[in-house]
């Protein structure tokens, strides 16, 4: 049998990666050098996307006989949507694995292992976004989330890491079942494993209240990954209690692999389905950014909201979806929705992992995530706060930074399309930008507008602080970078994610 | 098929020996106040389980679960409970109180209703082919190397940090013996 | 035998762990209740298998792989699980109420 080693690269380095951090743990050398070979194998495994990538610009590289990379009976293949993706996983992965550095070193936690889990998980996440069938969809999500499961309870003293972990572990385990009875289900009727199977079996068996229960089923235990209202109620606790790098870690790699898991499925398996999953995707996104930015309002602690945001982010992310449900709705339309929510996926990342980065460097020296206890940091540290002004201000999508160019497509998606229901979707998804607008707004006030709370000791203000840790200064540069960049210039990311619309063709 | 041809399968009699038993150990699993009968309960469930699939022709399968699953797992399990002291013997606290066991129950039950009756709606009347082989070993030793060695690598990568990351979370760290006075 | 036989006490076992994962206290009985679910996963994909005649066992494996992360998953779950314990013990669920709305 042949096998494709080149398309397998990255996941290959990765693997090597992940058991050359466990050997060199082994090794009476300063914990940090783990980090290092993490970060190291993180790079090294971005170098085959490249080069996969621009495949045809290359000499040494041959080109497959079709547009795509197809192993093992189609289960596995690279596509340039996957190769996007790819990338995004494994740059969200070296961000975070920078914010943990600092983080995790002070306490005397177990670092080699982290490190381990947390590339566990991101070589998970890698093997999803190439994953065309129900088996390697599922196996690959497993080891996504995983790991992370015992990452939350990371700080083994603290009891809300404890209860974090455990409740994160049990909705986990039980969107798991979910998932694979639904998943049983759609075997069943359809007798096939991989993604372009299903949808041909589909189009040829025609409709079935087993397929619908079946399709459904395994949708929503996606919607638990992905925190979707009204599955989101673990997000708000395990994001407090977690250490704070893996809330970071988690609010972008684990989300968007559960959304990966809903693209592949709606617009592949399912395509033909699409008046089972777009009613069902519609009715999650106008939940979630109702719910979630409506609680958010009312938080007072950052991380916490921050976490809601994420979940009314994610209804963000959702609402190209809900172009679906227009009968009529064309081929263009749905490629159109698909960039757009391959777009806010992109942005989004950079964005969440830069505010998180400010959240770290922030509780650091303020030993408090209260907004409360954040006020008028612009006086004692001006970089700080502008960098927290500028990250949420994207979350906000305030133009020129990069949120802005999100949003704008995610409402163009939904208003091309000829439904009420769609522009119904889009009005809600305007009128909670506004919404969220007034509470990032209200931590950046606090930021620069308000009095310096008594609770900080004088030697912050005298700039006598901690220092912020160099590996935590070079994620903020990255990430604040980023957002500039990609707000300011956002056709590079339009090209990226014009590119990406390879899997919604064919419709 | 009908009634009369359903009966006089012999096969038929041995899944019901099979599977009356297994329905009322699942229903013990989630009803007993007992820890230790839950999961051996659990156990009874897992065993029909086996015993189907080598009906079913899946021996392979079979013994997995007998190995894995029973072997492996339950043991967990039981591990699980001595180790996290449950309160052996029968404990009334184990399920909540009665309103919301009713309410769950009222969910259970619109569930399997809802997927009980799109199920017959779906498949009536079929029966399972009489299979050419009685186990598919050898189709299952080819696939898992050369159509699933994908997701068998990553399951290997799953097991590995579940290992390694279930050590770090449930070991007694060195500071916390000094402090809580332990003589090594 | 019918196909029926087997997808009804596939569903019936489904729901059971459903109604135990939503009126057990204790963790380790939620986690019980999962396993429940995951075996009546199990018995569904075995039985479509033959159903179907699946010339790849595509049924079966995907049960096998199943089975091995249902193993890693309650590893898992048992150490955070003795984690708790050790920090507060008791491993009932709705004791955990630290974190609030």
């Amino acid at each position: 049998m042949n096998v494709d080693y080149h398309a397998l690269a990255p996941e290959i380095i990765l693997g090597i990666t992940v058991l050359a951090v466990l050997v060199v743990d082994l090794l009476r050398i300063p914990k940090y050098w783990t980090a290092v070979i993490g970060l190291v194998g993180l790079f090294a495994a971005f170098v085959p996307v490249l080069t996969l990538g621009f495949c045809e610009s290359l000499d040494f590289c041959t080109e497959p006989e079709t547009a795509q990379r197809v192993l093992f009976g189609g289960s596995f293949v690279v596509d340039t949507f996957s190769l996007v993706l790819k990338g995004l996983f494994l740059g969200a992965t070296a961000v975070a694995l920078l914010l943990s550095v600092g983080y995790i070193e002070e306490d005397r936690y177990w670092q080699g292992e982290f490190y381990f889990l947390m590339l566990c998980s991101a070589l998970g996440a890698v093997v999803l976004a190439s994953s065309r069938d129900l088996v390697t969809l599922f196996v690959a999500l497993e080891l996504v989330t995983g790991p992370t499961f015992l990452m939350a309870g990371w700080r083994k003293g603290d009891p809300r890491s404890n209860e974090a972990a455990l409740k994160y572990f049990i909705i986990g385990v039980l969107s798991a079942a979910i998932l694979l009875f639904g998943m049983s289900l759609v075997y069943g009727y359809t007798g096939e494993l991989t993604f372009g199977g299903i949808r041909a079996a589909t189009a040829a068996l025609g409709d079935s209240a087993l397929l619908t229960i079946g399709v459904i089923l395994t949708l929503l235990g996606f919607a638990f990954k992905v925190s979707a209202v009204p599955f989101h109620f673990w997000t708000p606790d395990t994001y407090q209690g977690a250490p704070i790098p893996v809330t970071a870690y988690l609010s972008v790699v684990s989300k968007t692999a559960g959304f990966v898991g809903l693209l592949t499925l709606s617009y592949q398996a399912f395509a033909e389905l699409r008046d089972v999953w777009g009613p069902l995707l519609w009715i999650l996104a106008a939940l979630s950014m109702t719910v979630g930015n409506l609680i958010a309002v009312r938080q007072d602690d950052i991380v916490r909201l921050l976490g809601y945001s994420s979940i009314a982010q994610g209804g963000f992310i959702l609402v190209p979806f809900g172009a679906a449900v227009a009968g009529n709705v064309t081929g263009d339309q749905l490629e159109q929705a698909f960039f757009a929510t391959v777009t806010y996926l992109l942005i989004y990342a950079v964005m969440n992992m830069g505010a998180f980065a400010v959240v770290i460097a922030g509780a650091n020296r303020l030993k408090s995530t209260l907004i409360a206890d954040w006020g008028g940091l612009s006086s004692y540290a001006p970089g700080l706060a502008g960098l927290l002004a500028l990250f949420f201000a994207s979350l906000a999508g305030i133009p020129p930074i990069a949120g802005w160019f999100a949003k704008l497509v995610m409402f163009s998606s939904v208003l091309g399309v000829d439904s009420g229901w769609a522009t119904a979707l889009a009005v809600i998804a305007v009128l909670n930008s506004v919404v969220a607008f007034y509470y990032y707004a209200k931590v950046i006030k606090s930021a620069w507008f308000d009095q310096v709370p008594d609770t900080i000791p004088a030697a912050e203000l005298r700039g006598m602080g901690r220092a912020v840790a160099p590996s935590l200064q070079f994620a903020l540069v990255l990430t604040a970078v980023g957002v500039l960049v990609l707000g300011i210039f956002p056709n590079l990311i339009a090209d990226v994610g014009d590119v990406a619309k390879t899997v919604a063709a064919g419709f | 098929m009908d009634v009369g041809d359903w009966v006089s399968t012999p096969q038929n009699w041995v899944f019901l020996v099979i599977a009356l038993p297994m329905l009322f150990a699942g229903f013990k699993v989630v009803q007993t106040s007992n820890v230790v009968h839950a999961v051996l309960y659990l156990v009874g469930t897992l065993g029909g389980s086996a015993a189907l699939f080598i009906l079913l022709g899946a021996e392979f399968v079979a013994w997995t679960v007998v190995l894995v699953y029973i072997g492996a797992v339950i043991v967990l399990f039981l591990f699980g409970i001595m180790i996290t002291r449950a309160p052996l013997g029968f404990d009334v606290t184990l399920s909540h109180p009665v309103r919301i066991r009713v309410a769950a129950a009222v969910v259970a039950f619109v569930l399997f209703a809802l997927v009980g009756g799109a199920m017959l709606a779906e498949f009536e009347n079929q029966t399972i082919p009489e299979a050419a082989d009685a186990t598919r070993t050898v189709e299952i030793g080819l696939s898992i190397f050369d159509r699933f060695v994908i997701p068998f690598e990553v399951v290997s990568v799953v097991l590995l940090a579940a290992l390694i990351g279930g050590i770090v979370l449930a070991r007694r760290d060195p500071a916390e013996e000094e402090e809580a006075g332990v003589v090594r | 035998m019918l196909i029926n036989q087997f997808l009804l006490l596939g569903a019936a076992l489904f729901a059971l762990g459903v109604y135990g994962v939503l009126t057990r206290r204790n963790a380790v009985m939620v986690l019980l209740s999962v396993e429940l679910m995951l075996a009546a996963v199990n018995i569904n994909f075995v039985a479509f298998d033959r159903l179907i005649g699946d010339e790849l066992a595509g049924g079966q494996i995907f049960a096998l792989f199943i089975i091995a992360v249902a193993a890693a998953e309650v590893g898992i779950g048992l150490a955070i699980i003795l984690l708790i314990f050790r920090n507060r013990r008791s491993a009932n669920v709705d004791e955990l109420d630290l974190l609030k709305l």
